[in-house]
């Protein structure tokens, strides 16, 4: 038995007559039912929600799969024509776009939704409906970026789209595909990452401190984390790139004091994070099946925490790495090696960590247990090389080889898609009850297993033999050797396409007859292993456990029963909402009663309009596109008008064991406020890239401003700076005479505002219009333009923002006490007000300052 | 410091034996049994934050950040290729000098002393505020040995490199 | 199997591919026994027959070989690695570099600097002394390369709007491969060249060689691909110095016949692969900005051909 404080909460004492609880569980049916029929797409329950995500990303997995075989066939012997050279490039890119974009980190968000609230014992995430508008927006962008392979518009750029190459000299629509079918997609991670984030951060179970937190959520927070400062920096790359495509901007041509490395930089600012986004979500499970199955408690917790968060920090000093042959000066090239060194020392303590735990227990063989053996041998292996290729001097041989391909296979497999495969052994009986087999999963392991190696470990060779990545074909001259280890490693692609053939039967052969697992079936001891098998109930945990321990289902006594019997928090929903409890980030006391929204078409009419937007931006139909634009704004309007925020009929809930809550809380308590400051950072780290862009070419460029580049002047700048300040200062002051309830003057406060934002929004567009600064002239121009149209719509949003604090109040869905709303955009405005400071601080005052 | 293991099958081995030596003289009054910490000692409660974890890793960031950025900006606006970088370097050590000296402190007033709270309960996974304080002081603690190693990794470049070649 | 080859980073023939390999071989085997080591020990945890271990033993193996292990091996290869990086960078004795090279899709223009004469223009073909550090300068008018040649050293990229520069310091006499290395387009696969590495006598009495003006051509047969060469408007993109041909979008072919290669590694020197690279240039680089002069006649191709190939 665990420690605990001397006033912790004890599970009711008895066990409630069973009329009590058939009722609460009528009345827990009728509230979080998934809904039927065609309504069945209205769907927000995360393991309904969860479920199709996960499916989706599993389906594009095969399809990137597909797109590789057929690159090996092509390379299989030396001169083939099997495909030709457009072919081959449209192939290279998709498959790098559709491993990385459409299955590496939409798989690990899809998994986490499905399972997270399980781990945290809670009933929800805090934002349900969000996971479902960033579903099926993950699931048009995805359709749109693969369905162009078939119409002939695919990329053929590269999943990394250096330009010149792709602002310059590619014809067609594949960029533009790519830069504006992603971006939608990362802008769908980035919803994930706030709901899995706050998730963790607010919606745990009463008692589950940080230092009882599952090692999982801790991966998740720092992943989810990661994914808020990677994706920001290419999402402003992209809309560089989109706009030097479609309007001749001279972001990356030299000739008019553009740079490519621009683009490099924010592209890898991204995607070295990206690889850490990928792999660590995978560990966290591994971190979740080791102690299971070595039947004791993960040795080295703390050092596992250290593991995940300084992979998160040091994953973001490595990006330069990538660019070791750009030719930048010895000393930066020297700063980047050394990080990239330094992060193999948190990686190497979570490998010691599991083989501790596995010395500390004692490792029973099952499938699942093989998948991870296996991933570790082959990511060890990719950690290796990677320590390799992250020293200078081999890395300039190795760069844009084969090596590289083997290198990152080795740990995308290793790390990703082997604990992934082991944990669809392992999660298999809480999907729908029924064990995969052990038999088929050992023939597809060894298949897998053996393909990897005989595909992936000949190319550390071949490119060390001189053979570049990225070629449809290589000349006959290269030698024996490079032809037989392609034609080694094409067999061995077929050979690891069969071993996820015997898994993907496994997987849907029909299991009717087979008996159900027994509940826990693998004796584990974390949460998400709680629920019944068959699992017929769509509200998750039949009461909302007090946690006592890393390990409840091992430690705590009769913990399961007293769960089903409804003993503990929530057993019921008197006041048939869906609700779950929110605690504290560090000591899981209970804070509030979430109640969080139910079914609704809303979110996926949002995603369709807000796919329209981008899918028809990519034609260059801008008129329609800011059509669509426009009606995915009003239909988020809805969503949020309907379905959050709003007076609450009681204000306090008994939720159980005596514990009275409020069912309304505004500010940092609550988790729209967290929602909000969540994805701020998101925006703001963006924009801060786009600063750096700034700098960057101020850098590169011998004269900045450039001779003769008109003059911003400090007028309109510093109007426009003065009118978002007072918007600013208004919403601020709005935020205190609501409180004060002072109506009449709030609803002043906020016009004023709004019209002091719309007006410095125009001053901000008109200053580099009133210099006479011509974009495609010069970077110089561009630059300027680009943070003023990024400020002007901030302040935009905020205009819509704060005429819905108005309208709010008016039709009295918020008072003094509930004021939610305008707490929430005052939280925005200061982010907004940061923007414009920063904005004109640099437009305007740099030049003055530089000279 | 110690490092964390746990064995549920053997309650003998759970925790680690009491080291008054390592807890100085007063702390010999405690009471050894249940690892609290004696009254006016408690650890606080809300106002504990986990943004302490990220302080050191942070000024590694920082540290980072200044020494590749003062390298690039010379090297792009100052220095031409072959010169000497000598204020470049001198920089570099300033930063490394005071991103080290801020790691050791936090490592220090904020993992050390937080992690030795009390009585050693070393994989710290009571269900205790006590436990939960010492937990996050040995996660910043070792989280600043980390980035402790990866400052002076980032500053070793300047000992190389004398241009900007 | 074996690691030579033309274009092997392990058969090294240049100063710094050498040092690069003999890391290599440090590190993969450094590797290899790290594997060996980590596997091991999950393996025996498997097989072993005792009951669980002590937690001292676990803490000590994360903190041997999580920690320790790990830090200390880290460190002597940054110290290693860094070290070495001055030397690769090195320009070797010139002040401005030798050779310029501007990578253009999907073929190499190679600038030779000659002291107190006119530098010498030429492509898809670099020759240097052996024994020597000869530097380069890279550049680019279209998209980004990358200019590699395994056996001599590293690669760099040649980036538009920027210079880079790379040297090699050949150790062995004889005939190397390069090859683009980034990504550049759709012929990227066929932009390849040859290093040609000779005494410093024989390569000072190629680069004189070299800086001539074209041979006038001998048979009947070159000279009607002569006329035929000026006459379809090769001169427009082609220089062939000694001739009123004068372009400089493509490759100078004053000396084409010489080469090891054409169409930068595609196809082999000699009249047939010149008549099949006249005809049919999309089919053999898929992209190429020359276009196919598929109306020629047979008899006309093989003319311009033999000419081509007589520009020894």
């Amino acid at each position: 038995m665990k420690k605990t404080e001397p006033d912790d909460v004890e599970p009711l004492p008895y066990t409630p007559s069973e009329e009590v609880r058939e009722a609460q569980e009528r009345r827990l049916q009728k509230v979080w039912a998934v809904p039927k029929g065609w309504r069945y797409l209205s769907a927000v329950n995360n393991e309904t929600v969860g479920g199709w995500y996960t499916s989706a990303a599993l389906c594009f997995l095969l399809f990137g799969g597909v797109l590789a075989l057929l690159m090996r066939l092509q390379l299989a012997v030396p001169e083939n024509d099997f495909l030709s050279a457009g072919t081959y490039d449209e192939l290279f890119t998709m498959h790098g776009s559709v491993m990385m974009f459409l299955v590496a980190v939409p798989i690990f968000e899809a998994f986490s939704i499905m399972v997270l609230p399980e781990v945290l014992g809670s009933r929800e995430l805090p934002f349900p409906r969000l996971s479902a508008y960033g579903f099926w927006c993950y699931l048009i962008g995805a359709l749109f970026v693969c369905g162009s392979l078939f119409t002939d518009a695919a990329p053929r750029g590269g999943w990394f789209m250096y330009p010149p190459l792709t602002s310059e000299t590619l014809e067609g629509y594949g960029p533009d595909v790519w830069l504006l079918g992603l971006s939608f997609i990362e802008i769908a991670s980035i919803a994930a990452a706030v709901e899995l984030l706050v998730g963790v951060l607010k919606v745990r179970p009463p008692g589950m401190r940080i230092n009882l937190l599952p090692l999982y959520g801790w991966y998740l927070l720092v992943v989810a984390a990661m994914v808020l400062f990677a994706f920001p920096p290419l999402i402003a790359g992209d809309l560089l790139l989109e706009v030097a495509r479609a309007f001749d901007w001279p972001f990356f041509d030299a000739a008019r004091g553009g740079d490519p490395i621009l683009w490099q930089h924010l592209f890898w600012i991204f995607g070295h994070p990206e690889v850490y986004i990928v792999f660590l979500p995978s560990i966290a499970l591994v971190a979740m099946i080791v102690p299971t199955f070595a039947k004791t408690p993960m040795v080295g917790y703390g050092w596992v925490v250290l593991a995940a968060l300084g992979t998160g920090f040091l994953s973001f000093g490595l990006w330069v790495h990538h660019m070791f042959t750009t030719g930048i000066p010895g000393i930066s090239l020297g700063i980047f090696s050394a990080a990239s060194e330094a992060i193999a020392i948190p990686t190497g303590v979570q490998i010691f960590c599991f083989i501790a735990t596995m010395l500390a227990g004692k490792l029973e063989i099952r499938t699942p247990v093989l998948f991870i053996l296996g991933g570790f041998s082959t990511f060890i292996i990719g950690g290796l090389t990677g320590v390799m290729v992250a020293l200078v001097p081999f890395d300039l041989q190795a760069h844009d080889s084969y090596f590289v391909v083997g290198h990152l296979h080795s740990v995308l497999i290793g790390g990703t898609i082997f604990p992934i495969v082991g944990a669809i052994y392992y999660f298999m009986p809480l999907v729908n009850g029924k064990h995969l087999s052990e038999r088929l999963g050992t023939v597809a392991f060894w298949l897998m297993f053996a393909g990897f190696n005989a595909t992936f470990v000949p190319m550390h060779l071949t490119g060390l033999l001189g053979m570049p990545r990225r070629v449809f074909t290589y000349p006959t001259e290269l030698g024996d050797t490079v032809a037989w280890l392609n034609l080694t490693s094409t067999i061995g692609a077929f050979v690891l396409a069969g071993g996820v053939a015997v898994f993907l039967f496994d997987l849907l052969r029909p299991k009717k007859n087979q008996p159900y697992a027994k509940r826990n079936p693998w004796g584990a001891g974390t949460l998400e292993w709680l629920p019944d098998i068959p699992e017929e109930v769509p509200w998750g945990v039949r009461s909302i456990p007090e946690i006592d321990s890393r390990y409840p289902l091992w430690d705590q006594p009769d913990f399961v029963k007293h769960v089903d019997e409804g003993r503990f928090y929530l057993a019921d929903a008197e006041e048939l909402e869906r609700e779950t409890l929110v605690t504290t980030p560090v000591d899981g006391k209970p804070i509030y009663c979430l109640r969080v929204g139910g079914p609704t078409f809303v979110t996926l009419i949002a995603a369709v309009f807000t796919g329209g937007f981008f899918i028809l931006a990519t034609f260059h139909l801008y008129v329609p596109a800011i059509v669509s634009a426009g009606l995915a704004i009003a239909a988020i309007v809805r969503w949020l008008w309907k379905g959050t925020g709003g007076i609450p009929a009681k204000d306090d809930k008994d939720v159980g064991l005596g514990l009275v809550l409020p069912t309304y809380v505004s500010g940092s308590k609550s988790v729209g406020w967290w929602g909000m400051l969540i994805t701020m950072l998101a925006d703001v780290t963006a924009f801060l890239s786009l600063v750096f862009g700034y700098f960057f070419y101020w850098t590169t460029n011998a004269e900045w401003p450039p001779p003769g580049a008109p003059d911003l002047g400090l007028l309109w700048p510093g109007v426009a700076l003065a009118l978002l300040l007072g918007a600013w200062l208004c919403t601020v002051a709005a935020r205190s005479l609501n409180r004060a309830d002072r109506g009449p003057l709030y609803h002043a406060a906020l016009t004023v505002g709004a019209l002091a934002a719309a007006g410095g929004a125009g001053a901000i567009l008109w200053a580099p219009a009133a210099a006479g600064m011509d974009p495609t002239t010069h970077v110089y121009p561009a630059m300027v333009w680009m943070l003023a149209i990024w400020t002007a719509l901030h302040a935009g949003l905020g205009v819509l923002m704060q005429l819905y604090c108005v309208a709010r109040r008016a039709a009295g869905h918020m008072d003094a006490t509930h004021g939610a709303e305008v707490v929430n955009v005052t939280l925005y405005w200061h982010f907004a007000a940061f923007t414009a400071f920063v904005t004109v601080a640099v437009t305007a005052g740099f030049p003055i300052a530089a000279g | 410091m110690g490092t964390e293991a746990q064995h549920e099958n053997d309650p003998g081995d759970d925790r680690e034996p009491y080291d008054p030596e390592a807890l100085g003289p007063e702390s010999l009054e405690q009471e050894p049994l249940d690892g609290d910490p004696p009254e006016g000692q408690k650890p606080p409660e809300e106002r504990e934050s986990l943004w302490w974890l990220a302080a050191s890793p942070l000024l590694w960031l920082a540290h980072f950040l200044a020494s590749y950025l003062t390298a690039a900006i010379w090297c792009a606006k100052v220095g031409a290729e072959h010169d000497p970088i000598g204020p470049v370097r001198v920089a570099i050590l300033v930063y490394t000098l005071l991103a080290l000296g801020g790691i050791v402190a936090i490592g220090f007033f904020r993992g050390l002393r937080p992690h030795e709270l009390g009585t050693a309960t070393v994989p710290h996974d009571f269900d205790t505020m006590a436990d939960r304080h010492r937990f996050l002081g040995f996660a910043v603690l070792l989280l600043s040995g980390l980035s402790f190693v990866a400052v002076v990794y980032v500053a070793l470049p300047a000992v190389f490199y004398g241009s900007c070649r | 199997m074996s690691c030579a080859g033309p274009q092997s980073a392990l058969s090294p023939a240049g100063r710094d591919a050498e040092r690069i390999a003999t890391l290599f071989f440090w590190m993969a085997g450094g590797a290899v026994v790290i594997w060996l080591g980590v596997m091991g020990s999950a393996i025996w945890t498997v097989v072993r027959p005792e009951r669980a271990h002590s937690k001292r033993t676990a803490d000590l193996f994360i903190v041997g070989g999580g920690v320790a292990l790990p830090t200390v091996t880290l460190t002597v290869l940054v110290f290693y690695g860094l070290r070495m990086m001055p030397g690769l960078l090195h320009p070797g004795p010139d002040l401005e570099p030798r050779i310029a090279v501007s990578a253009e899709q999907f073929w190499w223009r190679v600038t030779y600097r000659v002291d107190g004469a006119e530098p010498v223009e030429l492509a898809n073909e670099i020759h240097v002394p052996i024994d020597r550090r000869t530097s380069f300068a890279l550049t680019s008018p279209d998209v980004i390369h990358s200019f590699w040649v395994p056996s001599l050293a590293g690669k760099v990229d040649a980036i538009p709007g920027r210079e880079t520069h790379l040297a090699f310091e050949p150790t062995r006499a004889g005939v190397f491969r390069g090859a683009c290395a980034e990504y550049c387009g759709v012929s990227h696969a066929w932009m390849s060249f040859h290093v040609v590495v000779s005494s410093r006598e024989d390569h000072e009495a190629w680069l004189r060689r070299q800086a001539e003006p074209a041979q006038p051509p001998e048979g009947p047969l070159e000279t009607r691909g002569a006329e035929l060469f000026q006459s379809s408007g090769c001169g427009a993109c082609h220089t062939v110095r000694g001739t009123p041909a004068d372009g400089v979008i493509g490759p100078d072919l004053t000396h084409v016949g010489s080469r090891q290669s054409l169409a930068a590694g595609a196809l082999d020197n000699d009249v047939d692969g010149f008549e099949r690279w006249l005809t049919a240039t999309d089919d053999v680089k898929p992209g190429v900005h020359m276009p196919a002069y598929d109306a020629l006649v047979a008899d006309d191709a093989h003319a311009l051909a033999a000419y081509l190939e007589g520009l020894q």
